[in-house]
């Protein structure tokens, strides 16, 4: 058996009897539209400058087969999070049920070994004046929206992206549409090979964003180029 | 017989007044700039959410870990038997916990919430490097305070030896713990690496020892005391293995890297197309910081000079902070590689290095923590009886100045 399908005492995913939440998003889905990023600043009152989820883009292809790519981020609530090994006062922790990452604020110091810890780039630093809230100079990160999931919502950029394109639920449940999607789908995650067992996956990421991915599903786009040259070099 | 070595205070008049003002002139300036800071935010500073830690890391760093090496002294004297260096092992304890004052002051203030530095000591994650640190900290100082009880007080005297054993081991783990900070943080791939902790370990020797002697030379000339040419010569000598014992271990870091096909593009940013951390890293680190001062302290007729042994002394520590600055802030400019072998070009910093440009109160916050630890070496040698009254030749090692003496004689009658 791989130690990789071993369980730590502090892992949920596939531990009977306990939750364990994940999102699906579906890059074939997103369309860039970036309401996920205006829901979650308004749930939140997220600073200016800083995001907890955000959608970074690229272009691709020639002109005019040219065409935005995306590949939308966030938290990765991982099952063994670098940050909260990092953490000195414990200020981030995981929540047994549901395996979300949170944070502390009362407790953080600001001495960003979480920020310097996390293989995703996920946390930011919350300024020193903000209007509505007194909570300033902490870290602060995705929380997947813990407050809404405990009351039977879904986060809020899930509840308010238009494409579909971000699916949230608990993993552990085997008929939640997480886990269909999961169990159905190729699907991939950021940095696997960090062993933090993310808990963001993403459908079409391989296909859309790497060069193997484009080679095997986009052969035309791929190759036009090369299909070009070789017609002017040896017309028939 | 051997003479006895007579320890005196520093005279408190003429110099040392000013000596005070422009320390404490200086700690003001820092904390006003850590005010600042701390009162208008992150934003102010050359930190972004990409390059966390940046110029007050490099000097608070720098300071913790000279603190290490700056009781180097004391350590060959205590742990090592070496009776040449035992009457400067006071003046190595009080720097070394003044460094360390100095550092974590630093480091304290640039905390987004210094003001809640009662949570960093009253509540632990034990599998966090950094609160690990925490304990190392605090219990250097308390050690090397014993230490230097134990030095100062007659009846005390014979247990200096278990004390000295004792800093020593403390610190070496000390520093393998600063290290281990960037060994530990296994996502950046300019980290994450093992040899950090002993790298940080010869630093810590290098360092210490380059600032010990600035501080020495300093508060013999000022003070108008003998220093002899034996303890210098040594002192110098044992600088110089220092500095290589640094370049080699940098050799290794980096030749490791380079045989990892994944860090190429890492280490071809720092050796080759970093911008400011090439040349930082091949220009200061290496040539001014490390090359230069070996020439200097080698070199046959330079070497004895005093003020070239002070020249290169400068040099190490700024080839130390240039290194610093690489590993620290270099280290984090390096994009993080999300999902290998896709090319992010986004506006939120993915897949591009990050900028980084270092504001006049990080700075300034720095130098406050050096000159606190400056201002506490001061206070300590006018307050105890820190500095011996004569550290010439003939009082340090009798034997060896005869036999230093009787050199050119003999050569003199065989010509």
């Amino acid at each position: 058996m791989s130690t990789e399908l071993l369980l730590s005492d502090k892992e949920t995913r596939g531990k009977a009897g306990t939750r364990r939440y994940a999102m699906v998003i579906d890059l074939r889905r997103c369309i860039g539209c970036d309401a996920c990023m205006v829901a979650c600043k308004a749930e939140f009152d997220v600073p200016l400058g800083v995001f907890r989820t955000w959608v970074p883009y690229r272009v691709v292809g020639k002109y005019p087969k040219v065409k935005k790519q995306f590949l939308p981020r966030l938290c990765n609530h991982c099952d063994d999070p670098p940050c909260v090994r990092a953490c000195p006062v414990e200020a981030t922790f995981k929540v047994p049920d549901g395996g979300f990452v949170l944070q502390n604020y009362e407790r953080c110091i600001g001495c960003k070994a979480c920020m310097a810890s996390c293989p995703y780039n996920a946390r930011f630093m919350l300024p020193a004046q903000r209007t509505y809230s007194k909570i300033t100079r902490v870290v602060d990160k995705c929380t997947f929206c813990h407050h809404r999931v405990t009351q039977n919502l879904v986060p809020a950029c899930v509840q308010t992206c238009i494409g579909r394109a971000r699916v949230f639920g608990d993993l552990n449940d085997p008929n939640s549409e997480v886990s269909q999607l999961v169990t159905r789908n190729a699907t991939q995650v950021l940095r696997p090979e960090q062993g933090t067992k993310p808990h963001v996956f993403y459908i079409g990421a391989d296909r859309n964003q790497t060069d193997y991915g484009r080679q095997l599903y986009n052969r035309n786009a791929f190759l036009d180029s090369e299909r070009e040259a070789f017609n002017r070099n040896h017309s028939l | 017989m051997k003479a006895k070595v007579q320890f005196l205070e520093v005279s408190g008049k003429g110099g040392y007044i000013g000596l005070l003002g422009g320390l404490a002139a200086l700690l003001v300036i820092g904390l006003l700039s850590a005010y600042y800071m701390e009162h208008h935010g992150h934003h102010v500073t050359g930190m972004t959410n990409q390059i966390v830690w940046g110029m007050p890391h490099v000097f608070a760093i720098f300071l913790i870990v000279a603190a290490s090496g700056a009781l180097n002294v004391a350590s060959i004297a205590s742990v090592f038997g070496k009776q040449v260096y035992k009457p400067l092992a006071p003046l190595s304890a009080l720097l070394s916990m003044a460094l360390l004052m100095g550092g974590l002051a630093v480091l304290v203030l640039d905390l987004g919430r210094p003001d809640r530095l009662i949570v960093a000591m009253t509540y632990y994650n034990f599998k966090s490097i950094f609160a690990w640190n925490i304990f190392l900290y605090t219990g250097f100082l308390g050690i090397v305070l014993v230490y230097l009880w134990f030095m100062l007080e007659k009846r005390m005297n014979r247990y200096s030896h278990y004390a000295g054993f004792t800093a020593f081991i403390w610190r070496l783990i000390l520093t393998t713990g600063t290290g281990s900070i960037f060994g530990f943080l296994v996502a950046r791939e300019a980290y994450n690496a093992a040899i950090l902790a002993p790298l940080f370990i010869v630093m810590s020797f290098s360092l210490g020892l380059a600032v010990f002697l600035l501080v020495l030379m300093a508060a013999y000339r000022w003070t108008e005391r003998p220093l002899g040419d034996l303890v210098m010569r040594r002192l110098k000598n044992l600088l110089g293995v220092f500095i290589g014992a640094v370049l080699y271990f940098v050799a290794v870091y980096h030749v490791t890297n380079l045989y990892a096909t994944r860090l190429h593009g890492a280490e071809a940013f720092i050796l080759l197309n970093g911008g400011i951390y090439t040349f930082l890293f091949w220009f200061v680190q290496i040539l001014i910081g490390s090359v230069l001062p070996l020439i200097l302290l080698f070199h046959p007729t330079l070497g004895r000079s005093r003020s070239i042994i002070g020249t290169a002394c400068v040099l190490v520590i700024l080839g130390g902070l240039a290194q610093l600055y690489v590993i620290i802030i270099g280290g984090q400019a390096w994009p993080l590689n999300l999902f290998p072998g896709y090319e992010i070009s986004s506006s939120f910093y993915d897949g591009v290095v990050a900028s980084y440009r270092p504001t006049l109160p990080e700075f300034l916050l720095g130098i406050g923590g050096a000159a606190l630890a400056m201002l506490i070496v001061a206070l300590g040698v006018r307050f105890l009886r820190l500095l011996p009254a004569s550290l010439a030749d003939e009082r340090v090692d009798p034997h060896a100045a005869k036999a230093a003496a009787a050199e050119p004689e003999a050569a003199a009658a065989q010509a």
